[in-house]
């Protein structure tokens, strides 16, 4: 019995002590087309992952390391270039307003959009896909009780098929993001007779209509794609084969690349960047993306459950959140620790269409010191700010064992305190800090947090980012704990802002509005946005045809990658 | 004898009865949960999250959330992985072999080297070879093993190349011995030096307290050779305290060596945990608990039946 409880003893520290791999890092931007002298075929490649896909279904699957693998294996209807255009992949063309494909019906609350299919092409074992594929697509996401999530499909009311290869699906509103809601076609033909896919090879060996098609499985050691032959494009894939490898860290991944044990790696931090640059055999792939590292304020009072309109003592003061922003050195930060691989940040949308740029106020102590001065917050003796026998002193929370974050940290709260502000350290797991659940007792959703550091990655259409984290409705409450408005940001022209940009399809006011929502923010200095960030893959350099998109992983054209002979 | 074990095995029912609804607790204290893994994804809704704990049943009252997967758990349906949607017996029947081939190699190996490293230190006390060995497995003992893992894995993978970085295969390439034993050594290396630090110090305090015993002297005047006077009368007896370490180290067996299959990304039970602890995936982590509870209440059985068999002194009541 004593040693059982040892046992448990030693494994508790075990656990405390592995920590959890830093969350996906991020997506990202400038495209660098490997210069491609004329390609070869044949050969396989190995990519190093250091997550392994609990499941390979797209409906079920929330890591992102499930779509590195897809990527080569399942297809949707439409897809994103690096520029966030939409572009057709199945599809004939993205239906949209202009060519007729996409119409609001006649009381203009609703909208029909008419999907073409490119005729002949085939899944990966030879069966035909049709148009009734897209509609079981549909019914699979809205019946499974496990799917991920129903983004899009909840809102579809219905869909016809005129014939084999068009599909017409109703929506119940105007649902804006329409052309990526059909990402990842399911077959029909393969599946309608099982009862619980989850209990099926499906998801483990997933059939698709990609350049490549899973051929083996090993948990937790590799996953081995090999080249569909029933592929559309009879030029591509030009490599044989592909493993996916198990590595247990990002650091053993880089370790394997340079002894030439892979061939390309994914998910490397800014601090590996210097390793690779100096070795002449490797490459590295860096593409700015949409994640956007942040310390929101919180500007309501500091305690489980506030009144959404109470007021927090310190950070109620808009001087006091304006001196925070001045005082922070987000240039000096991505030079020193993220070795100059990453952006400042400006708000929530940093890529796409709704980009919003306007930058914040740069780096300016003296700034900080006059906002609180003026503000009437008085230095101490020993330094720290008070006001009304209220001292400056905050909490300041992010993911424990995150080494990146715990040294901004450490640069922020020495910045600070030089403005005389005093910032206590009080990090959480990610399992926790991150869980977005109230039981989970996430601090943002009970609102039990000062300033409180994260990054989040929105999508191509910013609506889904911006309505639940920035309307004075999507405040967390006890009775309702749905919303993400995290720093209690209450503005009613934001508000009307959202709504009104969520009920059309007009792409110019749409962004006009996301535009007006993310300047009422900044101009409440409620966030400071630390830095956009990039996603950094490398390669060995005898893998060719690369190229980075901001709004998918590295693997997304993997059909199109060679290796020299 | 029969009665005692059987007394024992039925005092175990209560105990892992116990072990599982305090195991069960823990998990469900700790916060996160296993939805928090969907959070992130922009698009996962409160609704999203109430069907998802519906479908995994973690909705219902904790009681009864316990009292229905205790109740499959003895018919033999271990439930379903949240995050992968596969048989738990599965997940371990798939991890299972790796964790065996990796532990059971160990298991031959560190006996093999501390019995005679151990008689060896014994037999010469304070010998530059017994301060040697003592240095030695003092180091190693103190050493933590994701440390003297990652050191290994950099002088003979990195700076030498003569063995791989980590897994227990090549992938991609066919099934190859050679190939698997390369794997192999740096893994067996890491839990092998340290737990042959512990073993060859228990082997040699009891040997020397052996070695003191007066039958020892009779042996001797009686002019057996000294071979046989340690071998035979020596080693029998002061390996008795051995075989109850070893057999208490029967559980590793099934659990595997967390931190070594974590550095070496060894595809085994010790993996599988920590995933399924960070996913928070209770059914995973509640069948592994289970099992590995139950193996060590038994081992702790049968090294004290063994114990009582080797040595005729203890009586058991």
């Amino acid at each position: 019995m004593r040693r059982l409880s040892l046992a448990l003893a030693v494994l508790s520290l075990v656990l405390a002590a592995c920590g959890q791999p830093a969350p996906g890092g991020a997506t990202s931007a400038a495209p660098t087309v490997a210069a491609s002298a004329s390609p070869t075929r044949g050969g396989t490649a190995i990519v190093a992952i250091w997550q392994f896909p609990a499941t390979l279904a797209a409906h079920y699957a929330n890591q992102t390391v499930t779509d590195i693998v897809n990527n080569g294996v399942i297809e949707g209807l439409a897809e994103t270039n690096t520029n966030g255009e939409y572009i057709p992949t199945l599809a004939t063309k993205v239906p949209t307003i202009a060519n007729g494909g996409a119409k609001l019906t006649a009381d203009g609350k609703k909208l029909d959009v008419t999907w073409e299919l490119k005729p002949g092409i085939k899944w990966s074992d030879g069966t035909p896909l049709t148009s009734a594929d897209i509609k079981y697509t549909w019914e699979i996401w809205m019946k499974d009780p496990k799917v991920n999530n129903r983004t899009g499909f909840s809102e579809i009311e219905s869909i016809d098929l005129p014939n084999d290869l068009t599909a017409v699906v109703h929506y119940k509103s105007i649902y804006a993001p329409y052309p990526l809601n059909f990402g990842s076609l399911m077959p029909k033909a393969l599946l309608e007779k099982e009862t619980d896919i989850s209990k099926t090879d499906y998801v483990r060996r997933p059939l698709g209509t990609g350049p490549f098609k899973v051929t083996e499985f090993k948990t937790d050691e590799s996953i081995t794609l090999e080249k569909n032959t029933n592929y559309r494009d009879t030029t591509r894939p030009y490599l044989d084969k592909i493993i996916f490898k198990s590595v247990p860290s990002s650091q053993v991944g880089l370790a394997q690349l340079k002894a030439g044990e892979v061939h390309a790696m994914w998910n490397l931090t800014e601090a590996q960047t210097p390793e690779v640059e100096k070795e002449s055999s490797l490459a590295l792939l860096v593409v700015q993306g949409p994640t956007v590292e942040r310390i929101e304020l919180n500007t309501a009072i500091n305690k489980e459950y506030p009144d959404p309109s109470s007021v927090h003592p310190i950070l109620g003061d808009i001087e006091m959140r304006k001196a925070l922003l001045y005082a922070t050195p987000k240039q000096q930060i991505i030079d020193k620790l993220l070795f100059g691989k990453a952006k400042p940040g400006s708000s929530p949308v940093s890529q796409g269409w709704a980009a919003y740029k306007e930058p914040q106020e740069s780096y300016d102590p003296k700034k900080a010191n006059e906002a609180l001065d003026k503000a009437g917050w008085v230095k101490g003796s020993d330094g720290i700010r008070s006001k009304g026998g209220v001292r400056a002193s905050l909490t300041y929370a992010t993911t424990t064992g995150d080494q990146l974050r715990e040294r901004v940290q450490q640069v922020l709260v020495e910045e600070w305190k030089a403005i005389g502000v005093e910032v206590k350290i009080q990090n959480q797991p990610s399992s926790v800090l991150l869980s977005g659940s109230c039981t989970g007792k996430d601090p943002r959703k009970l609102g039990t947090f000062d300033l409180l550091m994260y990054a989040s990655t929105p999508g191509i259409d910013p609506h889904a980012t911006i309505l639940p984290r920035y309307h004075s409705k999507q405040i967390p409450t006890q009775a309702d704990c749905s919303g993400q408005n995290y720093t209690r940001f209450k503005n009613p022209d934001a508000d009307q802002a959202i709504e009104d940009a969520g009920g059309t399809l007009d792409i110019e006011k749409r962004r006009a509005n996301y535009a007006k929502v993310m300047k009422a923010l900044n101009d409440a200095y409620v966030i400071i946005w630390m830095y956009d960030r990039a996603n950094i893959d490398a390669r060995v350099t005898g893998l060719q045809g690369w190229q980075g998109n901001t709004w998918r992983r590295f693997t997304w054209n993997i059909g199109d990658w060679w290796l020299k002979k | 004898m029969g009665r005692y074990v059987l007394r024992r095995l039925l005092q175990a029912l209560p105990l892992l009865f116990a072990i599982s609804v305090a195991s069960f607790a823990i998990l469900k204290a700790t916060p996160g949960g296993p939805l928090a893994a969907y959070e992130g994804n922009p698009d996962f809704t409160e609704q999203d999250r109430l069907r998802l704990e519906h479908a995994f049943g973690l909705d219902r009252p904790l009681p009864i959330q316990y009292l229905s997967w205790l109740g499959s758990f003895v018919t033999g349906d271990w439930g379903y992985g949240f995050a992968s949607h596969q048989p738990v017996l599965m997940l371990i029947g798939e991890r299972l072999p790796n964790t065996l081939m990796l532990m059971g190699t160990v298991f031959v190996v560190v006996p093999l080297l501390a019995i005679p490293i151990g008689v060896l230190t014994a037999v010469r006390q304070y010998s530059i070879f017994d301060h040697a060995v003592t240095g030695t497995t003092f180091t190693f003992l103190s050493t933590p093993t994701f440390w003297l893992g990652l050191l290994l894995i950099i002088l003979f993978g990195l700076q030498l190349r003569w063995l791989p970085l980590g897994g227990v295969s090549t992938p991609g390439a066919p099934f190859d011995l050679v190939d698997r034993l390369r794997h192999l050594i740096l893994p067996v290396a890491t839990i092998s030096l340290v737990q042959l630090g512990s073993h060859v110090r228990y082997l040699r305090a009891s040997m020397l307290e052996t070695i003191g015993q007066d039958y020892m002297r009779t042996a001797r005047a009686k002019g057996l050779a000294e071979r046989v006077v340690v071998l035979r009368h020596a080693l029998k007896n002061a390996a008795i305290p051995l075989v109850t370490v070893v057999a208490l180290d029967i559980p590793e067996l099934f659990v595997g060596a967390l931190v070594t299959e974590q550095i070496f990304g060894w595809p085994g039970m010790g993996r599988l945990f920590l995933d399924a602890a960070f996913r928070s995936d209770y059914p995973v982590l509640q069948g592994i608990l289970a099992v590995s509870s139950t193996l060590i209440v038994l081992s702790n059985l049968i090294a004290d039946v063994t114990y009582g068999y080797l040595d005729p002194r203890i009586r058991y009541s």
